[in-house]
């Protein structure tokens, strides 16, 4: 199963995320903390990308596939801005005080945490974020 | 995402209802600041309604704990659905957060 979806580099488009992700979660049998956690995921590697990812101010797509191959769900995010590598991002220190805490930095964590796996490529001036979750 | 403010005993509750993403942190952040600038020193968060958090949610959670640290006060928080307490507790929120069941437990620690 194969679907695409594509998405400006504007922080609202994380709206159209949420119906998207909601819709394929419906047709693909997902259960809601499923859809919530990609939803999760989701957010925050555009964020980012939207946030840091190009030196202009035009408008930029952004390509994100989603593939379900047997029991794995394959999410590979595909944008043309400058590289940037968020699995070589140092890990925060979840074990800090409140007052030692850096506020920020959770966001690549956070997607480590919700898939299985985090790979990065880059090819033809283009990232690609590919994140797979096995969904059993 | 709405944020309703009232207060019962000694405490002001801030109830947060829908979703903290980074389309509304940034209202979610001055509804906060607002409560803390008025100079309310005790604060419950009720997370009751609160079904989606991102790290931008997050940022503003761990900010107005600073804040309310830094001028002794309290910043309590109270009915994590499952899905929220699950994000906090990955990210090690749930270790410097004060979090219970209910308002009622919040209040009597």
């Amino acid at each position: 199963m194969y679907r695409v979806l594509w998405v400006d580099n504007q922080i609202a488009e994380l709206t159209r995320v949420e119906v998207f992700l909601e819709e394929l979660g419906e047709e693909w049998a997902f259960q809601m903390p499923l859809v919530l956690s990609l939803n999760l995921v989701l957010e925050e590697a555009l964020t980012n990308i939207i946030s840091y990812g190009y030196d202009d101010e035009g408008k930029h797509s952004i390509e994100i596939v989603f593939r379900k191959i047997g029991a794995e769900l394959i999410i590979s995010i595909i944008d043309d801005g400058h590289a940037y590598d968020p699995t070589s991002n140092a890990e925060p220190d979840i074990t800090l005080s409140a007052e030692e805490r850096p506020v920020g930095g959770l966001g690549i964590f956070l997607i480590k945490k919700v898939m299985n796996k985090v790979e990065y490529q880059r090819k033809e001036n283009k990232n690609y974020l590919i994140l797979t979750k096995n969904i059993g | 995402m709405n944020v309703l403010v009232t207060s019962s005993n000694d405490y002001t509750i801030v109830t947060i209802e829908g979703r903290i993403d980074a389309t509304s942190s940034n209202e979610f952040e001055k509804s906060v600041m607002e409560v803390i600038e008025e100079g309310n020193t005790k604060i419950i968060l009720d997370c009751s309604g609160l079904n989606y958090i991102s790290s931008s949610g997050l940022r503003v959670f761990l900010i107005a704990l600073k804040k309310m640290k830094a001028i002794k006060g309290q910043l309590k928080l109270c009915n994590l659905q499952p899905v929220i307490q699950g994000i906090f507790d990955v990210s090690g929120f749930a270790t410097i957060f004060s979090i219970f069941p209910d308002q009622k437990s919040a209040m009597e620690r």
